[in-house]
């Protein structure tokens, strides 16, 4: 499974989101989109938006810390 | 020797003395609390840390000169983690009462509780304006923190006139060119010490205060390009923005209260007397979701202490 997160430096649900996936042991790629422009047009393309944190997992998407959705498509049971 | 793992896992048996719902500053102090004292406890919720992790930096909790919003949750966590509590990050999506109290049901899970003290918090209110729901997170935002670094050198917009505003708008010169705090009435509400830094930005050009005017819509292509306001603005209704930060205030959730019910105001606020107790017995409310006046980490904080050693009294009295 294949995990990246586009953050910004400053973004405290993304630090949530990060150690959320920590807790779980799931491995990831972190992308800081706050100077990088090509990650951040990445990150556009594949969200068509500009809020952070953006996960994606194996291609499915989920826009800010959703919890439920992180466990539901993660297979986290509880 | 209980796992570290399982040591605050939350068992479907137990009853428990206390479930406190939401992991805010206020329900991981309420949580500390009740710990301390003994309480058989859970606490549930979905949004880690709250509201406050977005406040940055926190400069009126006593002890802390300055300290980042999650990084004041973090320590409060931490502290009620080192008491024998029970933790579930998941949501209340129902409260039903039984004999013994109340039944808390998550997605999948019941747990029952002699007392519940909701610390369910708030979420930001909306303008609900044309065009606010087409550009979110496309130049319509509502975290300065997370979002402000996309707007560097640009010019953006906060609308609102709270101590809340200010702050967004002093967090957000650190990124933008230009700043326009746009607020509907005269005088913008920030505490003295927030209301001299946005003077001193605007003597910069850094800041500038469009005051009495409201914004009625945000239009754009694939961004937001500008907003419309309810009246001209140096001969324009149109104004160019980059961004626009949304921070007009919260709207109580109160909702799984009133549903077993819990008094709450005209605001959506729950209704609560000097010792955090709500009309129904057994049942305690504390920050920001309360009808108090002065919402702040620290007058939550103690709200939830209260409400918990009210909920102690009240189960050694049952």
């Amino acid at each position: 499974m294949k995990v990246k997160v586009y953050s910004t430096d400053t973004c405290p649900y993304c630090t949530i989101a990060k150690n959320f996936l920590k807790k779980h042991k799931i491995e990831f790629k972190e992308v800081n989109v706050a100077n990088d422009m090509s990650a951040r047009q990445e990150m556009f393309n594949k969200s068509g938006q500009m809020g952070v944190p953006v996960i994606d997992i194996d291609g499915i998407i989920v826009i800010g810390f959703d919890q439920q959705a992180l466990k539901r498509i993660l297979k986290i049971k509880d | 020797m209980t796992k570290q793992k399982d040591k605050y896992q939350p068992q479907e048996k137990i009853l428990y003395d206390t479930i406190i719902i939401g992991t805010g500053i206020v329900g991981w102090a309420t949580a500390m609390y009740a710990g301390r004292l003994g309480l058989k406890t859970l606490i549930i919720g979905d949004l880690p840390g709250g509201t406050i992790v977005i406040a940055s930096p926190v400069e009126n909790y006593p002890g802390f000169i300055s300290i980042p919003g999650k990084e004041l949750v973090d320590k409060i966590e931490e502290h009620a983690k080192e008491y024998d509590i029970h933790i579930l990050n998941d949501k209340v999506t129902k409260i039903e009462k039984i004999n013994q109290g109340y039944k808390a049901i998550t997605q999948g899970k019941k747990f029952s509780t002699k007392t519940i003290i909701f610390c369910t918090g708030t979420k930001h209110r909306k303008l609900n304006i044309p065009g606010e729901k087409e550009f979110e997170n496309k130049g319509v935002h509502y975290c300065a923190l997370c979002d402000g670094p996309f707007y560097k050198d640009k010019i953006v917009g906060v609308a609102g006139g709270s101590d809340s505003a200010a702050k967004e708008a002093l967090m957000l010169t650190e990124f933008a060119k230009r700043v326009y705090i746009i607020y509907r009435k005269e005088k913008i509400r920030a505490e003295p010490v927030n209301t001299k830094r946005i003077e001193e930005k605007a003597k910069q050009d850094k800041i500038e205060i469009i005051n009495n005017t409201n914004i009625t819509e945000i239009k754009g292509k694939k961004q937001m390009e500008k907003v419309i306001f309810d009246k001209p603005h140096k001969g324009s209704k149109e104004f160019k923005l980059d961004a626009l930060f949304i921070d007009i205030g919260y709207i109580p959730l109160s909702e799984l209260a009133h549903s077993i019910g819990v008094k709450i105001n005209d605001k959506g606020e729950i209704v609560i007397d000097k010792n955090s107790k709500t009309n129904i017995k057994g049942v305690f409310a504390a920050g920001d979701v309360t009808e108090t006046e002065f919402k702040q980490a620290i007058t939550g904080v103690g709200e939830g202490v209260q409400a918990v050693y009210q909920a102690y009294k009240y189960i050694k009295q049952a």
